[in-house]
């Protein structure tokens, strides 16, 4: 292997993945937010709104990323939406995460049981009291595994963006293959990154799964 | 904004027999992948650990890597090993391998509801081990997995248009040449789009009918 | 009662003609219904007669088709006038009517996240814009009402069903309603620990807390109620004093066959 390759490569290899991460993350977080929204929309509106927003949800589910992504990229100036690649892909992420996002909430909304609603109304809490402070808490404990499965999913669509010029890890690996005509080492570092990615958040996922559990075995003799 | 519905009927009919290469290639990584999956499954739940130990790092790498990633390795690197495919073979090829892994784990979660006396109703009987995965568990677990088998079909419709990054020339390819050529994306895209989404409606709905003839969740 | 008949001075709530149906099932009907200050008014029946709809429907968890409710003369949940179809109150005037109503679930309904304390004190916080430390204070007494003082930071998984019962019970009082309904409050309790909840309640009566209390529990309904009603099929049947329907012939078949099943097993 030739080290002096990764000397020479190693900056745009990191500025890669460093926007890689920044897309993953604003990209999911924004994502979960639009998700949520949705989820609460979806959890207090009447049956037009709720097939809307199911429509949505199909929509984006039923297609793949990439075709979202050129929509929004060389699609958008025709509406005029001009997006840089990192734009487009952030925002491209946002939309593509959010109906699977909205899903996870949704069936967390579902786990809180209906008496836990009743008795903070009976109380005269306001309904966006009650998400704060009474179902979001409870709705971290069923989620937080399957928010933290699909934030993985979402490291790894991150390699799309290369396809609409972002100048993230997989670009960046691939401007290194063909200039310096080596496969094995870049792909290898390459992996190296979304191991890491990948690793880092089931590591924080393990975090916050204990974190808001801690009150489920709390016992007081 | 001009939104020429004209573009669309012109180039329709290219965009649906484009489709044809994309369900074509997503059915064959699905055959791919189920197969596959069944032995990578079967050597996870082998007695030797090293065929277990060896699936595991199987299918952590493929669930691990990005599918593009994998694609552009499978292309670069076949070459390079001299061996020489047509590149729909290639490419669907890759993709099984990869839904190989996500298969297997399916199966594996199927196999854990099938209840253990069966197995040792076939021990008793002195049915062979192949004998037993290929005609009692195998049937079983994939009905009891189907949904999940047609998410993973859906999925694969949906990745397949990463093979348009390697030059198949499958739906997501035949939009992008033809957008360069018409310079209309917005309507080309969200044609695409549209013949994507009725894909995988038609397979969701094909499996829900499925699943109904073969009464899955009410055994 | 007529639908049109006065009711006493003292009523707190006043049901008029109250009717809910699901689909075309009638689930009450033609209900009647005064809950006098400081009493004690026991809802009991045989499973289905509608007493948990009727409760519900008295700080309109569930929305009632007909008739009225009224706590202190204002209409409960739909707007006052002769729109038809009636109109929901807004959500800021149904939280203030519910403010005066507190509620006791069959299934305590505690907030699994938050200790004891911190489940009678969050709607002192979040609805009355008490401080933390004062919220803490008056739950601390609140709990101390239930005999539970002890057992303030402890969160719901390590009590016990009547030590959840009675912090549920707490966080009803500590916001200092005017009324406690309480929806079959020992139902979902093991025998030997029905009786301390029996007591708390039993306590809050003395003190001259108005009650509506849903219950299967004879003896109380017996001796602590003011009056009792007795519904059938969503019809009321009764709503007299205790000795009228638990003495030896109650004069209504229905009470009569309702009460011989208690009776077989010596409960009263």
């Amino acid at each position: 292997m030739e080290l002096d390759l990764f000397i020479r490569y190693g900056p745009a290899l990191l500025s890669g993945f460093g926007i890689t991460v920044l897309c993953w993350i604003v990209g999911s977080l924004g994502g979960m937010g639009l998700g949520f929204l949705i989820a609460c929309l979806y959890q207090w509106s009447g049956s037009w709104g709720r097939a809307c927003l199911q429509a949505y949800i199909e929509a984006v589910r039923g297609t793949p990323f990439m075709i979202q992504l050129f929509i929004l990229y060389y699609g958008g100036p025709s509406f005029g939406l001009l997006l840089s690649p990192v734009q487009a892909g952030i925002f491209g992420f946002i939309i593509y995460g959010s109906p699977y996002f909205a899903e996870i909430f949704r069936a967390g909304f579902q786990a809180v049981p209906t008496g836990q609603f009743e008795a903070a109304r009976c109380c005269g809490m306001t309904e966006w009291t009650i998400v704060r402070r009474i179902v979001l808490p409870q709705m971290l404990v069923s989620i937080t595994a399957p928010l933290t499965n699909f934030m993985i999913i979402l490291t790894k669509e991150t390699a799309i963006l290369s396809v609409v010029t972002v100048p993230e890890l997989l670009f960046e690996t691939q401007t290194m293959a063909a200039e310096t005509f080596t496969y094995i080492e870049p792909f290898l570092a390459l992996s190296l990154f979304y191991w890491a990615m990948v690793e880092f958040t089931s590591w924080l996922g393990r975090r916050v799964e204990r974190h808001v559990t801690r009150h489920q075995n709390r016992q007081t003799p | 904004m001009d939104f020429s519905f004209q573009v669309i009927s012109h180039n329709f009919p290219y965009l649906v027999s484009a489709a044809r290469w994309t369900i074509l290639i997503s059915f064959l990584g699905m055959l791919v992948g189920l197969l596959l999956g069944i032995g990578i499954c079967a050597a996870r739940l082998s007695h030797h650990g090293w065929l277990r130990r060896a699936a595991a790092l199987y299918i952590s790498f493929f669930r691990g890597v990005p599918l593009l990633v994998q694609l552009l390795a499978f292309f670069y690197i076949l070459p390079y090993a001299g061996v020489n495919l047509p590149a729909t073979v290639a490419a669907f090829l890759s993709i099984g391998m990869c839904s190989a892994a996500y298969n297997a784990e399916i199966l594996r979660g199927s196999l854990q509801a099938i209840s253990p006396g069966q197995r040792e109703a076939a021990d008793a009987l002195g049915i062979p081990p192949l004998a037993l995965w290929r005609r009692i568990l195998v049937p079983q677990a994939l009905r009891i997995g189907l949904p999940s088998h047609i998410n993973e079909l859906i999925l694969l419709v949906k990745v397949s248009s990463l093979a348009s990054v390697v030059g198949i020339g499958e739906l997501t390819r035949v939009a992008q040449n033809i957008t360069g050529q018409t310079y209309r994306p917005l309507e080309i895209y969200m044609a695409t789009a549209v013949i994507y989404f009725v894909i995988n409606a038609l397979i969701a709905w094909g499996g829900r009918r499925l699943e109904r003839r073969l009464g899955v969740g009410q055994r | 009662m007529t639908e049109n008949s006065s009711s006493p001075a003292n009523a707190l709530i006043t049901a008029r003609g109250l009717g809910k149906h699901y689909g075309t099932f009638q689930a009450l009907s033609g209900i009647d219904l005064d809950i006098l200050k400081s009493e004690v008014t026991c809802l009991i029946g045989p499973s289905g007669s509608g007493k948990s709809t009727l409760l519900r429907c008295l700080n309109f968890l569930e929305a009632y088709d007909e008739g009225e409710v009224r706590i202190d003369g204002q209409l409960v949940g739909w707007q006052d006038g002769k729109a038809s179809p009636r109109k929901p109150v807004s959500a800021t005037k149904l939280r203030e009517q519910r403010r005066q109503v507190g509620m006791v679930f069959q299934q305590f309904n505690l907030w699994p996240h938050m200790t004891a304390a911190q489940n009678v004190a969050e709607a002192l916080v979040q609805v009355k814009g008490l401080s933390k430390a004062e919220a803490r204070d008056k739950a601390i007494l609140a709990l101390a009402r239930v005999n539970l003082r002890d057992k303030a930071d402890n969160h719901p998984s390590a009590l016990s069903g009547g030590q959840q019962q009675r912090v549920a019970i707490a966080r009803a009082i500590a916001m200092e309603p005017r009324v406690v309904l309480f929806d079959e409050p020992t139902s979902a309790l093991d025998p030997e620990l029905v009786g301390e909840v029996l007591n708390v309640m039993r306590d809050l009566a003395a003190d001259g807390m108005t009650m509506v209390v849903v219950t299967h529990e004879m003896g109380f309904a017996a001796h602590v109620a003011n009056r009792v009603a007795f519904l059938d099929h969503g019809k009321l049947v009764a709503c007299v004093p205790p000795d009228e329907i638990f003495r030896q012939d109650p004069a209504d078949p229905r009470i009569r066959s309702f009460l011989q099943t208690y009776r077989e097993r010596n409960v009263v």
